[in-house]
């Protein structure tokens, strides 16, 4: 898991004690792992994270309803192009 | 797991949905000093703000009173998917005091699918906690147009 997706699970689980592990396919919003007003802190750990801006009026809620839907959208790192390696 | 039961629409003649919600001061006061003053600036529009503010800055409890309220009236909305558009519904202090709930952009939207073309809120706080009730108010709809004889 990248560090910045651990940084966020373990922002979710410091505020959730009563669990002590979050699977990736979870759904935090059913949950209630992530509110309304919360969101708008894990909107601000996301970026400081991610290190992108975040546009909170066009942010979809399916790219942050699991944990594994946040490291497509926020933490995957673009595919490298294959290094020609010279003979 | 038994399937949920469905609830009505947000809007229609004869119903409204009212909605609710309650904000913890201890928690916002925590927002406002880790991130200070700017992570407010997401959820609340400069006129907000400013009717938040004392000669002391800001009122905590304007504060908890004002997110409840946004929250409250979003609930009306009965809307699937969607995050609250906090600057989109703006609520402001009005003359004598009383709440005053503008809908702009995505929230408009949502409230005109719905029928909706206002929405009202109650806000009180004490001490600990902050609390809002929303209605909505419904347009009815228009009378269908009578044929030509």
């Amino acid at each position: 898991m990248a560090d910045g997706l651990q940084t966020v699970k373990n922002w979710i689980l410091d505020r959730h004690p009563e669990r002590d592990d979050i699977a990736s396919d979870l759904d935090l919003i059913e949950n209630r792992l992530i509110d309304s007003l919360s969101f708008v802190e894990f909107v601000f750990l996301l970026e400081q994270e991610s290190g992108t801006s975040i546009q909170m009026e066009t942010l979809e809620v399916e790219s942050i309803r699991t944990l594994g839907a946040i490291e497509q959208h926020f933490f995957h790192a673009p595919a490298q192009a294959p290094v020609e390696v010279q003979a | 797991m038994p399937a949920r039961p469905a609830a009505p629409p947000a809007g229609g003649l004869g119903w409204a949905n009212l909605g609710m919600d309650i904000v913890s001061v201890n928690r916002v006061r925590r927002l406002l000093a880790e991130y200070g003053e700017r992570f407010f600036e997401r959820m609340l529009t400069p006129g907000e703000l400013a009717d938040c503010r004392t000669s002391s800055g800001l009122d905590v409890l304007s504060l908890c009173g004002r997110i409840a309220a946004k929250e409250a009236a979003f609930k009306t909305l009965r809307v699937r998917g969607r995050f609250l558009p906090w600057p989109d519904i703006v609520v402001r202090r009005s003359e004598g005091g009383w709440p005053l709930v503008e809908l702009h952009r995505a929230a408009a939207e949502m409230a005109a699918e719905s029928g909706i073309t206002e929405i009202t809120v109650s806000i009180s706080h004490d001490v600990d906690y902050a609390v809002a009730v929303a209605a909505p108010i419904i347009a009815p709809a228009p009378a269908p147009a009578t044929p030509i004889q």
